[in-house]
């Protein structure tokens, strides 16, 4: 199968600071990969690197075998799709002009055109009796799905993850993970940024472990989750299957 | 001769009527005309000095950027810096003086209180700008929108919204700010009323009136301008009619307005 994105040598700084230190992996056509690993791990740093909201320090990233760096912007971030943890609607638009506005603005389609494929993904999210609403009359969850419908409406060739379900509240985490498992078996490219452990064991082709601006282990979820090859990994998974600790624990 | 207070008022209404209503025309249009180009002219220069060039961009680019900043931080730092009654002389009679430019009054007054205003509404506006949280300039740029597409579409329409109550403000200043270019023969309220009071040496009773008139103005102004608002800011709640006990029963949507 082909790559679909590939980073070479990857290295970030933020001044003094070295938040990238050297990745390579890639991420083949119709993969769904999840990136997991502890806060300040550069999971959201390497997602960011890659449809260039971040400007690597070094090193490369491939789309298609093409360095990201000599795309034409627009192409490029209508290929690789993203998904935010704040969700990032555009506020002064109803959810339907949300999915439109980047149709008919970047990729020239016309008006009627961008609604039927809103209302088509809209529906897919389960939002469609809600096109008209604004974004500050839904709830986290709701905009999350919307969030991945605007996504979805540039036919993106892979949708990256920026912890999607990490602002919701927990009875609306489920919502937003049965669409992502639904795009999965839709053979949808993912690279996902999660903290839902579950989710990554279940529904991952592949898991990908950071820690401290490297890659750990990279490898299938059953031999993350079960037969971890690093100390660091098997520390790592104790801590998030666990769960937060009671009171118990905690006095 | 009248003499009593309201008789006099009713006198000199009757008597000064149509030249009260006329200076509070011209007082008017100068606030809409100042304060629509002062918009403009604001926005523009908000639009600039928000600007960001992405971090490939070339030297002249760069260059060509900083003195253009440079120079708006330094027009807005005056034009604040200043009593507009000063700038309307200075403006007025240096472009007799020195330029041989016979400006109209009337046109100096659209000048002087457009350039004035575009200064305070720069401030505004850039504020506006800033306000819309970067979350949406990334979701922007994430799915390919341009700087400009970013702007019209996204940031613009929320800035101009969320500042409106100041550009409302600005508006109601003007109606009574613009009193001040009597000192260059503006026909405007304050000038026809100083005119109409020194007739009878009546000063009390014409500007008794002349308080009414500029506060019917701006309280009328106000009122309007909160109705906008209002209409604008829409409701908070999407209604949608469903069954409580049961999550998958068919919905119905009543569309908000």
């Amino acid at each position: 199968m082909e790559n679909i994105i590939q980073a070479e040598g990857l290295r970030k700084r933020f001044g003094q600071q070295e938040v990238l230190r050297g990745i390579d992996f890639s991420v083949k056509q119709g993969e769904a990969v999840c990136l997991i690993g502890p806060s300040g791990s550069g999971k959201s740093t390497l997602l960011r690197c890659i449809n260039l909201l971040e400007q690597p320090s070094q090193g490369r990233i491939l789309f298609r075998g093409e360095d990201v760096t000599r795309i034409p912007p627009a192409r490029l971030h209508a290929k690789v799709g993203m998904v935010f943890q704040q969700f990032n609607l555009f506020e002064n638009l109803s959810v339907l002009k949300n999915c439109t506005a980047g149709q008919v603005a970047v990729l020239g389609r016309s008006q009627k055109e961008a609604e039927g494929k809103a209302h088509q993904l809209l529906e897919k999210v389960g939002m469609l009796p809600y096109r008209d609403a604004r974004p500050s009359q839904l709830s986290g969850g709701q905009k999350q799905r919307v969030g991945i419908a605007r996504a979805l409406c540039m036919d993106p060739d892979v949708l990256l993850f920026d912890e999607p379900t990490s602002a919701l509240d927990p009875e609306m985490v489920d919502e937003v993970l049965y669409v992502m498992a639904d795009l999965k078996k839709a053979g949808l490219t993912m690279l996902i940024v999660t903290h839902e452990m579950a989710f990554a064991r279940d529904a991952a082709d592949r898991v990908i472990f950071m820690d401290e601006g490297l890659i750990v282990e990279d490898a299938q979820p059953q031999l993350i989750f079960e037969q971890p090859r690093h100390e660091r990994t098997a520390a790592f998974l104790r801590r998030s299957m666990r769960g937060p600790l009671g009171l118990k624990q905690l006095t | 001769m009248p003499n009593s207070f309201f008789s006099w008022v009713l006198f000199l209404l009757d008597k000064y009527g149509a030249l009260f209503l006329k200076g509070a025309g011209v007082t008017l249009l100068i606030a809409i005309v100042g304060t629509v180009l002062g918009f403009i002219i604001g926005l523009g220069v908000a639009i600039v000095r928000t600007l960001q060039l992405p971090p490939q961009a070339n030297r002249p680019r760069r260059f060509f950027l900083g003195v253009s900043k440079w120079l708006l931080s330094a027009y807005i730092e005056i034009f604040r810096g200043t009593p507009m009654i000063v700038q309307a002389m200075v403006v007025y009679y240096g472009a007799l003086e020195y330029l041989g430019l016979d400006i109209p009054a009337l046109g100096a007054a659209f000048l002087v209180v457009s350039v004035n205003t575009g200064a305070y509404m720069a401030e505004i506006l850039r504020g506006g700008i800033l306000s819309v949280d970067k979350g949406q300039k990334e979701a922007a740029t994430a799915i390919g929108m341009t700087h400009w597409q970013m702007m019209t579409l996204v940031i613009l329409p929320q800035a101009v919204k969320n500042t409106l109550p100041s550009v409302g403000n600005e508006f109601v200043v003007n109606i009574k700010d613009s009193s001040v270019l009597n000192v260059i023969s503006v026909t405007e309220l304050y000038f026809m009323s100083k005119s109409a009071a020194g007739t009878y040496w009546k000063y009390f009773e014409v500007f008794f009136i002349t308080s009414v008139i500029y506060f019917v103005l701006t309280f009328t102004i106000t009122r309007l301008l909160r109705l906008l608002e209002k209409k604008l800011s829409g409701s908070d709640s999407y209604t949608i009619y469903g069954s409580q006990s049961h999550s998958k029963a068919e919905i119905k949507i009543q569309q908000p307005h």
